[in-house]
């Protein structure tokens, strides 16, 4: 439990936590929300131990504008942020066809999605700006479709 | 001003330059940090945008803490600024920031204490006691006395505030901010975040 605290401050949800305790209260109090719009607060998100105050469910953050899907290119690298690539198609209208393209977002994932590699879909919401390119707040993740085609290294 | 707040500066998300194609405005403007010290009080006013004020204190030396757990709040003086979790700088240099680690004085509360629950709190001395038994001992109409009475099974206090008013200075964290609101006010440091802060300063001692 007081393995969270990495930090030189203390972390913590900015719940009041230290009410004088007459009996013994449950354990782990912890704030969490629903963000609405359907999407389901994780398990982890609700008896986890993390502190994150960006995090959709459990942090001071609303969802509210755009909804957006993309894949996942880079998971990992930053602390807990992603990378999400959007494709689609731009018509060219002298040749009467199609180019991909894409747009690399960058968005804020939360400890509670855990076991996240590159490839998974991600739905992510719009919230305020949270860094300098972060604007969004991943909501829910669907693992990869493993191709049964494809070899899969262990 | 030359502080600006501005992004158009600043490299784009994917890495390129971007090009100055206006001058700073006057509403991403930045202003000198307050860098309040403790001291006699000294507040200036600032006019914002909008026509509105914000107070920057440059000195202060009283704030309004409050006591979570009994909830209460007393204006009380600032002795001393302990850990700041940003800047050790800002710890030498004594400076109030929201999140700053304070020592205050730990008198309005032992005084609400003993009143509250009649039992003496902190007291080590001959003297101190004398002084406690004043408060705890006075005649009190019969129903205020059982009032008091019945505070007794909640009236424990956790030993490292205990031992924190037997020195008269109580750890407490600034909630405020200073150079905005002109005001350092905050709570008494207490539970698991005490603890975690006690580590701290005493680590880097």
């Amino acid at each position: 439990m007081a393995d969270i605290q990495h930090e030189r401050a203390f972390q913590k949800q900015h719940i009041f936590l230290n009410a004088k305790q007459v009996g013994a209260k449950k354990r782990n109090q912890r704030w969490f929300k629903d963000v609405g719009l359907g999407f389901k607060t994780p398990k982890e998100a609700i008896e986890g131990h993390y502190i994150d105050k960006k995090c959709p469910f459990t942090g001071n953050v609303s969802i509210r504008g755009r909804i957006l899907t993309g894949t996942i290119v880079s998971a990992g690298k930053m602390k807990r942020t992603i990378i999400l690539r959007r494709e689609y198609l731009h018509y060219v209208k002298k040749y009467n066809r199609y180019e991909k393209r894409h747009r690399n977002l960058a968005a804020h994932m939360s400890p509670c999605f855990i076991g996240v590699e590159n490839g998974d879909l991600a739905t992510v919401g719009q919230c305020r700006p949270l860094s300098k390119t972060v604007r969004f707040n991943v909501l829910k993740i669907q693992k990869a479709v493993s191709g049964s085609k494809q070899f899969k290294k262990f | 001003m030359g502080i600006s707040r501005d992004s158009r500066h600043k490299r784009a998300h994917t890495g390129a330059k971007r090009a100055q194609y206006r001058k700073k405005r006057k509403f991403e403007l930045g202003r000198q940090p307050a860098n309040t010290k403790i001291g006699v009080t000294r507040v200036h006013h600032v006019r914002v945008r909008g026509g509105n004020t914000k107070f920057r204190a440059l000195r202060l030396d009283t704030g309004n803490f409050s006591w979570g757990s009994e909830a209460t709040t007393r204006k009380t003086r600032i002795l001393d600024v302990v850990y700041n979790a940003s800047n050790n700088e800002l710890v030498r240099t004594k400076t109030l920031v929201k999140g700053a680690i304070v020592e205050i004085d730990a008198t309005p509360y032992r005084q609400w204490y003993e009143a509250h629950y009649a039992t003496p709190l902190g007291r080590k001395s001959k003297k101190g006691a004398e002084q406690a038994e004043e408060e705890i001992n006075k005649t009190r109409s019969s129903r205020v006395q059982r009032k008091v009475d019945a505070r007794q099974a909640t009236a424990k206090v956790d030993p490292h505030l205990e031992q924190q008013f037997a020195k008269g200075r109580l750890i407490a964290a600034i909630a405020s901010r200073p150079g905005q609101s002109g005001r350092a006010d905050g709570y008494i440091l207490e539970g698991k975040e005490l603890e975690f802060y006690l580590r701290k300063i005493t680590s880097k001692r």
